[in-house]
């Protein structure tokens, strides 16, 4: 064994050794920090639609007014009915346009005659305020083809989403950006 | 003199500035994006109108004569709601629920078209409304109890589709008649041994009935030889059919308007007066149903009035009725009490969904002074739990969080309570006021919405799902 090989580090050396594990544990550090940050940036809040109890809150407490919840629609699982729970009001006494007979504060859903006897049920989105209404109708004595979902088009994605800390059902969670939305129904597809 | 000039150009401008404002203010009309919300918005063009005008409808114009009719039997479930208009079976058959695992004692099965359309039995022949969606016709079929072949059918073309199910009504049955109400409210007297039709009425023709949502779900009743419905015309709100040639023997007429129900006439006796109590979209009502003031209003109330009625009245003792339905609705008990030389209506107590029993789709159990039901969906905690409640009003129990049903029917016998969910699943508890005590439970059915009433003759059980009837021998054991 040679004498090279068997000297001992001197204080310089041990000092940049130091220095070189330092700077790779902040390299390593700074990396998974972005890595956190960029999974975190990759996804997006969302509503549970099986958990939600139609509370009214993505309503009043989300940071956009009117809020960024909107109902959305799984046509695959509508009943297309004539006395629909999610448009009319359960004291409706005629099944049809009137303002006194429809369930939402905002007419946001537009009913069209299909054929005896059918009619279709679809959301204006400009108009919904996300108040679930008809959901909790929809769902109490209809399908639930009526459901909530945040829509990502108009959503600021708050770190701290002030409807998700309202949430009494915990409701919200966070999913991915590519797959943003929670959808009802066979297809799995719901149109606003 | 230029800090004058100066300061009234500064007040011209702010005022003109401020008319500017307030003119601009004034222009903008705050309604504007406003739309009106009118009836027939969602049908400009009255194509639903133009669609109603059909064809007249043939009714008892099919006929097929399939097999030799059985030897009669005794033994009935002769309407809806059995032969005591209670849905308890009187039958004094020992019913044995000791299946193995999982085995359904079933005695044969067979396809029917989409619906809720249920069973009802008479001298061994099982007769049920099913619609035919090949041949597109509502068809009268009657079957052999013991072994499920079909004997004959009677019927006529309708075109009709599918909402929710199809057919939803049970015959009524007597020895010499059979009389039906099919989806689209046509009414159909055949002879009960032959099927040879006797007479058919089309209410929404000849009395202008609006055909309910989800089409008709109202079961005829047949008492002392006449056919009593309720029309809910435009003139017409019950009336009594003579069997034998069709031609109406009274009729109770509808100043208010009533519309037809998916609720069935019940009848019960008031001080030794017997009546039918009905039930329809706009409020209730009590019809003398002998002597010279058959047909008259004996009492009436506007204050039990949902738009959808799915449960009929339950007729409980001393003169007490509970009303309830669904689609948050709730229920309603009324007592009706001896005036003068009438009756009035004495409203004792309104739940809504989470305040007490209700049921949204099948009529509730009058059994040991108790009622029973499963709750609908906007019950809060009891959702689709089968409960037990006195006629006060109270709860006494529920079959807890773990026992949950649905839509399905219930009927008592041998002293138990036979609940089937919408799955097809049939579980069987003891009736009991003390308590939710299960006792067997096996799946008798594949399909969904199995929401068609039981029937129970000699211990051959009729259920059934949304396509499919099963005959279940209740008196089987299986070592």
């Amino acid at each position: 064994m040679s004498e090279a090989n068997t000297k001992k580090p001197s204080r310089r050396d041990f000092n940049r050794g130091l220095m070189r594990g330092a700077g790779l544990l902040a390299i390593v550090g700074v990396t998974a920090g972005m890595g956190r940050r960029m999974r975190k940036d990759n996804t997006v809040w969302q509503l549970d639609p099986d958990k939600c109890v139609q509370c009214g809150r993505c309503a009043t407490e989300c940071v956009l007014n009117p809020s960024a919840v909107k109902c959305v629609h799984a046509y695959d699982i509508c009943g297309y009915c004539d006395l629909c729970a999610g448009y009319h009001q359960p004291s409706a006494k005629v099944t049809d346009t009137a303002a006194e007979n429809q369930l939402c504060p905002t007419a946001a859903i537009k009913r069209t005659y299909i054929e005896d006897p059918y009619y279709e049920y679809a959301i204006e989105e400009s108009l919904c305020v996300g108040c679930g209404k008809c959901v909790k109708g929809c769902g109490a004595f209809g399908n639930g083809s009526l459901f909530l979902q945040v829509r990502h088009d108009r959503c600021v994605n708050c770190n701290d989403c002030s409807i998700a800390r309202a949430c009494p059902a915990n409701a919200f969670r966070r999913v991915s950006a590519e797959q943003p939305y929670i959808l009802k129904g066979q297809s799995g597809e719901a149109r606003a | 003199m230029k800090e004058r000039i100066a300061a009234i150009l500064v007040s011209l401008a702010a005022a003109g500035a401020a008319v500017y404002a307030i003119s601009w203010w004034l222009a903008q009309d705050p309604s504007r994006q406003l739309g009106q919300r009118v009836p027939y918005m969602d049908d400009p063009d009255g194509r639903k109108a133009i669609a109603a005008q059909q064809d007249v409808t043939k009714i008892g114009s099919i006929f097929e004569q399939i097999n030799p009719a059985p030897t009669r039997t005794s033994s009935s479930w002769p309407r809806f709601k059995g032969a005591s208009y209670d849905n308890i079976s009187a039958g004094s058959v020992t019913l044995s629920f000791d299946w193995k695992e999982g085995e359904a004692p079933i005695a044969w099965s067979l396809d029917l078209g989409e619906g809720h359309a249920a069973a009802a039995v008479h001298m061994g022949r099982v007769f049920i409304m099913d619609y035919d969606e090949e041949k597109k016709a509502d068809m009268l079929r009657c079957f052999n109890l013991y072994d499920g072949k079909e004997i004959w059918r009677r019927g006529y073309n309708l075109s009709i589709k599918r909402n929710h199910g199809m057919s939803r009504t049970i015959p009524a049955i007597t020895d010499r008649y059979v009389v039906t109400i099919g989806p689209k409210c046509h009414v159909m007297c055949v002879d009960t041994d032959t099927g040879d039709f006797r007479w058919g009425i089309d209410m929404v023709a000849e009395y202008g009935t609006k055909v309910p949502g989800w089409y008709a779900g109202q079961c005829p009743l047949i008492d002392d030889g006449l056919a009593i419905l309720a029309p809910g015309g435009s003139n017409t709100l019950v009336m009594a059919v003579d069997c034998e040639i069709g031609k109406v023997v009274w009729s109770t007429p509808n100043p208010g308007g009533w519309q037809m129900s998916h609720a069935s006439i019940m009848p019960m006796t008031v001080a030794g007066t017997r009546m039918y109590v009905y039930t329809a979209v706009g409020g209730a009502v009590g019809i003398a149903a002998e002597g010279e003031s058959r047909g008259k209003i004996l009492w009436k109330t506007t204050e039990w009035a949902p738009s959808v009625i799915a449960p009929s009245p339950v007729i409980l003792d001393d003169g007490k009725i509970l009303f309830t339905a669904g689609y948050a609705a709730g229920s309603m008990m009324i007592k009706i009490v001896t005036s003068g030389s009438g009756f009035d209506v004495e409203p004792l107590y309104t739940k809504n969904p989470k305040e007490g029993l209700c049921s949204e789709q099948q009529s509730p159990l009058y059994y040991k002074k108790c009622l029973f039901s499963v709750m609908p969906k906007d019950a809060g905690p009891l959702r689709k739990q089968f409960v037990c409640y006195d006629a006060d009003g109270e709860l006494v129990w529920a079959s807890g969080k773990e026992h949950r049903f649905g839509l399905g029917p219930y009927i008592v016998a041998d002293d138990k309570i036979l609940i089937l969910d919408d799955d097809g699943v049939l579980t069987v508890i003891k009736a009991s006021t003390r308590g939710y005590e299960q006792l067997a439970q096996v799946r008798i059915l594949e399909g969904h919405d199995s929401w068609g009433p039981l029937a129970l003759v000699n211990g051959m059980l009729l259920a059934r799902d949304s396509k499919r009837m099963v005959c279940l021998d209740l008196t089987r054991r299986d070592e």
